[in-house]
């Protein structure tokens, strides 16, 4: 029984899985018709050759090491490999177009890149802008010069000592949206990571399966899919695509799942669409087959979960578990136990972890509060007080169960209701430097559609007709579109003949009065 | 093979099947969120025996766009 007197690093914890669930299948992938499983063993035994391939690479200097791909166990193998040696992990957005990318490798002094080799028609760009990068590592072979595949390294390298690691040093950057516009790098300690995977007890088993759907970027997915999966023993199946998950779920047969609130939705739809059909049936019967016939217990994060939903779920027999957290936090705050039949908070804080209110917004402190943001004390210093308490940004409160209750954001953040966020100065910037552009507000519409207001430039809109002007943001947009992230697309344009209501010192205020027309 | 798009679509979205053209954009007219575009793909995968690319789907906006795409795999 893993706990945290014996598992207080990530080499720990996977050493510890290793001698605990040796030859069980820890990660189950689709390789065409067949299964490739990974046992835990396996994955312990190849991250400690990753770790002495790069200790040669680096001659044993401390480095960061990035990665970008879909969620597999090559891609756990560098992750691993790399932070299990005192490196730093540096995970990426698979999403991210090339420009992104590079600034965040830069960032992030990354010196060694472990790649899906989808990511292959970046490199060029990659080597241009990014000359720190001295390895580049694909996780599946390919012939180019100047290219380690991830199979030789695992073939040609004996698996390393791991010598202790001291649990306050960084395992990991992850990239966050901020309201700076720029995303940040969240440094986080093993300690950060492991107080967040050993947080709360019995949340799973050997026996149980899951089935990884989420960005393995995004913390939520790391600490609650991979680390609990380490811990606990459970088999973790790898959704090959947002396109397969229904018949995914068939295959695997997952008796706990992690969701975001979109995903929920949609399969609700699916499994009332089906009740429709079949009258006689009753919906759990249908739910349990939608889910693949084993599933006990869903966990929803990432954005917040309509109380409806939450309780459609429960009514078709299934244990519903909303959390609550942040990157920042590595990242869970609060989560619903087992028995929970509340309905309207985001659960309850888990061990470890005090919050208190000031001025409506909720402030935390726990053992997963982050180290800071790498390489920018301007923003930790906004972020965390000198004694440790992260200001979340969320306004909300929290009961006398301990029950956290969220009521609004602090932020600007847009929150997509797949759990994404998308940073309204960061596609605001998009239209700086531009002389025909005066201002531009970016927001999310009461229907949830990302809106750019603008304001053209005075001189512009009395030179030009309104057509030809109204043509030119309609094709800026669409050229921004194209760099972006198909959720972070601008999908609706407005276009106001007045200025922006602003504050004294000429900053436009996100609340305005009046709207622009729209126009595209 | 309308017929069919608009069978499918209609248990992702709250639209009526006359709502559903060739023209009808995925997301601003039909109000699809992108896990039940996603989906849907998944599902058309099986029900006309492709595979489909999702890189490639990623300039597909409207219904026409994405029958035409299927159309394609098929030869």
């Amino acid at each position: 029984m893993m706990d945290k007197t014996s598992v207080r690093t990530l080499q720990d914890l996977l050493t510890e899985a290793a001698a605990s669930y040796g030859d069980k299948v820890y990660m189950r992938e689709k390789a065409g018709k067949e299964f490739a499983d990974t046992s835990f063993a396996q994955l312990t035994e190849n991250c400690r050759r990753v770790s002495a391939f790069i200790t040669e690479r680096t001659e044993g200097r401390k480095a960061h090491a990035a990665m970008i791909g879909l969620t597999s166990a090559a891609y756990l193998t560098c992750y691993f490999g790399t932070a299990c040696m005192g490196n730093v992990s540096v995970p990426l957005d698979a999403q991210l177009g090339a420009e992104d990318l590079c600034d965040h490798l830069q960032r992030a002094d990354v010196e060694i890149f472990f790649f899906d080799k989808r990511y292959a028609p970046m490199l060029s760009v990659i080597r241009a802008n990014c000359p720190m990068i001295h390895t580049y590592v694909a996780m599946q072979d390919m012939e180019e010069e100047g290219i380690f595949n991830l199979s030789a390294v695992l073939a040609e390298y004996a698996p390393a000592q791991w010598t202790p690691l001291d649990p306050e040093s960084c395992a990991a950057i992850v990239y966050t949206s901020g309201t700076t516009g720029k995303s940040k790098g969240v440094m986080l300690s093993h300690r950060n990571l492991i107080d967040n995977t050993m947080c709360q007890d019995g949340e799973s088993s050997t026996e149980d399966t899951t089935m990884t759907i989420l960005p393995i970027h995004h913390v939520y997915c790391f600490t609650c899919d991979i680390l609990l999966g380490l811990r606990y023993g459970t088999t973790t199946c790898v959704n090959d695509s947002m396109m397969r998950i229904p018949q995914n779920l068939k295959l695997f047969q997952p008796t706990t799942l992690l969701l975001v609130p979109m995903i929920a939705e949609t399969i609700y739809k699916k499994i009332k669409a089906a009740a429709a059909t079949m009258p006689d049936v009753p919906i759990a019967a249908i739910g349990q087959g939608v889910f693949g016939g084993r599933l006990k217990r869903i966990y929803s994060g990432g954005a917040y979960l309509n109380p409806e939903l939450l309780k459609a779920y429960r009514e078709m027999g299934f244990i519903v578990c909303q959390g609550y957290g942040m990157t920042e936090c590595s990242p869970r705050i609060s989560t619903a136990r087992d028995d929970d039949t509340n309905v309207g908070d985001v659960g309850t804080l888990v061990n470890g972890c005090t919050v208190k209110i000031v001025d409506g917004e909720i402030w935390a402190k726990s053992p997963s509060v982050m180290m800071g943001y790498y390489k920018n004390p301007e923003a930790t210093a906004e972020m965390l007080t000198e004694d440790g308490w992260l200001r979340t940004g969320d306004l909300g409160y929290v009961d006398e169960e301990n029950r956290v209750y969220i009521t609004g954001r602090k932020k600007n953040l847009i929150i997509l209701s797949n759990g994404e966020n998308v940073s309204p100065e960061e596609l605001e910037n998009k239209f700086s430097g531009l002389d025909w552009v005066g201002d531009v507000l970016v927001y999310a519409e009461d229907d949830g559609m990302i809106t750019a207001e603008v304001f053209p430039h005075p001189e512009y809109l009395a030179a030009n007709s309104m057509e030809a002007v109204t043509e030119a943001f309609k094709a800026h947009v669409q050229a921004i579109n194209k760099t972006m992230a198909p959720a972070k697309n601008i999908r609706r344009l407005r276009l106001r003949t007045e200025d922006f209501d602003k504050t004294t010192s000429r900053k436009i205020k996100r609340t305005q009065t009046t709207k622009g027309e729209i126009c595209g | 093979m309308l017929e069919k798009m608009k069978e499918l679509i209609t248990q992702y979205v709250d639209v009526t099947p006359e709502e559903i053209t060739e023209d009808a954009r995925l997301i601003e007219d039909l109000h699809f969120n992108s896990y039940d575009f996603m989906s849907m793909l998944g599902e058309l995968e099986e029900t006309f025996d492709v595979t489909v690319d999702e890189q490639e789907m990623t300039d597909i906006r409207t219904v026409g766009e994405v029958m035409k795409y299927i159309e394609s795999l098929q030869g």
